[in-house]
């Protein structure tokens, strides 16, 4: 539990400090940033990679989600007083996890169940976050980011089914996961330092990409895929 | 007309909507006097877009890429999204009433009716006339259908 009291709306936010209001801008600029890169660069185009109409579809709406993920964190940055250009994709440059090319369907589905089980636990970091719009925003989101990491491991239960199918799943975790740690920032990062300070993240970069490896690990292993040593 | 998404899945088809269908097909190109094949449970569609449509799904893909040539849309729009998670919400109404426990295929659903919605509002966007395909796709879906696509040369619609 933070020990810092709860910030319940938007009005007692302006009240807080300057350290803590220019936190949580950052942590919420930086979510909606990344759920629009992501539904930009992935989910969009592999509506065209994916294999049938099922698929595609499925892919359509979780593109839908992630844009609305986008879109509730941005009108929250909106509120707080995130300025308009910090908040232009084109301004910005995305975290390196973006900047892998999307090239095939089974990368795809990699990346569903790898990179969003990055961003659950990113999102799990707010569930008792400080300020209650984040907190609210994370609960909100979480059971549709739950369900696209799964909608990544379904898929790539299928792909492995044939050799052929896990030898390219197995290409596309060489290719992605390397990336996937550093989404979580650096080790003794002052920024995360003042993050559990005001409570409204609750835990370090470090134990979050220790977590992450071995779930990641955990997820993969029943496939009879390996992660690469980063 | 009032639009009742997902409400007559599985029901017969009326003359007025397998001439709309045959309208459908024919702005895009295809045979529009193919066998219809009616769907009939949340299961047999499932099943049944599990298989590729490639030559249907290409044809939809080159006039929605010929209209995005000129017109382009914010898919972060407030009030689009706003109609996406209705679209998701009837979607799962009506798989609910059906007895369908099918989670997966209710995103699939929504997402159908999701994209059948972008290519409309596309078309309008585009200043399309009336009787385009996307609209006339549209008005299968916005009246209760899900059309399914090309499988084995018949158009599928639950």
């Amino acid at each position: 539990m933070s020990a810092y009291p709860s910030v319940k709306t938007v009005e007692e936010f302006r009240q807080q400090p300057e350290d803590y209001q220019a936190a949580v801008r950052k942590i919420v600029r930086s979510h909606a940033l990344n759920e629009l890169y992501g539904a930009q660069v992935f989910d969009e185009p592999a509506i065209r990679l994916a294999p049938t109409p099922y698929a595609k579809w499925l892919t359509c709406r979780v593109a839908m989600e992630e844009y609305h993920h986008h879109v509730r964190f941005k009108e929250l940055a909106d509120q707080i007083g995130v300025r308009a250009d910090e908040m232009d994709a084109r301004h910005k440059r995305p975290l390196n996890i973006f900047e892998v090319p999307l090239e095939s369907w089974e990368q795809f589905c990699v990346i569903k169940m790898l990179g969003d089980l990055a961003e659950i636990l990113q999102v799990e970091d707010l569930l008792h976050c400080s300020f209650v719009p984040l907190r609210n925003i994370a609960r909100t989101t979480m059971p549709e980011e739950k369900f696209h990491a799964q909608f990544g491991l379904d898929f790539c239960v299928d792909l492995v089914e044939t050799e052929p199918g896990r030898a390219r799943v197995q290409k596309a975790v060489n290719g992605f996961y390397p990336e996937v740690p550093k989404f979580f920032g650096a080790s003794g990062s002052r920024n995360n330092q003042l993050y559990r300070q005001f409570g409204i993240k609750l835990r370090s970069n470090e134990e979050m990409r220790a977590d992450y490896v071995a779930r990641a690990k955990s997820t993969v292993e029943p496939l009879g895929i390996s992660l690469p040593t980063v | 007309m009032k639009e009742a998404w997902f409400s007559a899945l599985g029901e017969p088809l009326a003359d007025r909507e397998k001439g709309e269908l045959a309208a459908y097909l024919q702005g895009l190109g295809l045979n529009p006097a193919m066998p219809l094949r009616r769907v009939s449970s949340w299961p047999e569609a499932g099943a049944l877009c599990s298989s590729r449509s490639d030559e249907w799904w290409q044809a939809e893909e080159t006039e929605r890429e010929r209209l995005e040539r000129s017109t382009k849309l914010d898919p972060a729009d407030r009030d689009w999204l706003d109609v996406n998670s209705m679209l998701h919400a009837a979607a799962a109404a009506a798989a609910a009433r059906a007895g369908s426990e099918d989670a997966a295929l209710v995103y699939v659903a929504a997402g159908a009716a999701s994209y059948a919605a972008y290519q409309a509002r596309l078309a309008r966007a585009s200043g399309a006339a009336s009787g385009h395909p996307f609209l006339r796709k549209y008005a299968l879906y916005s009246g209760g259908r899900w059309p399914l696509g090309m499988y084995h040369g018949a158009f599928a619609i639950f």
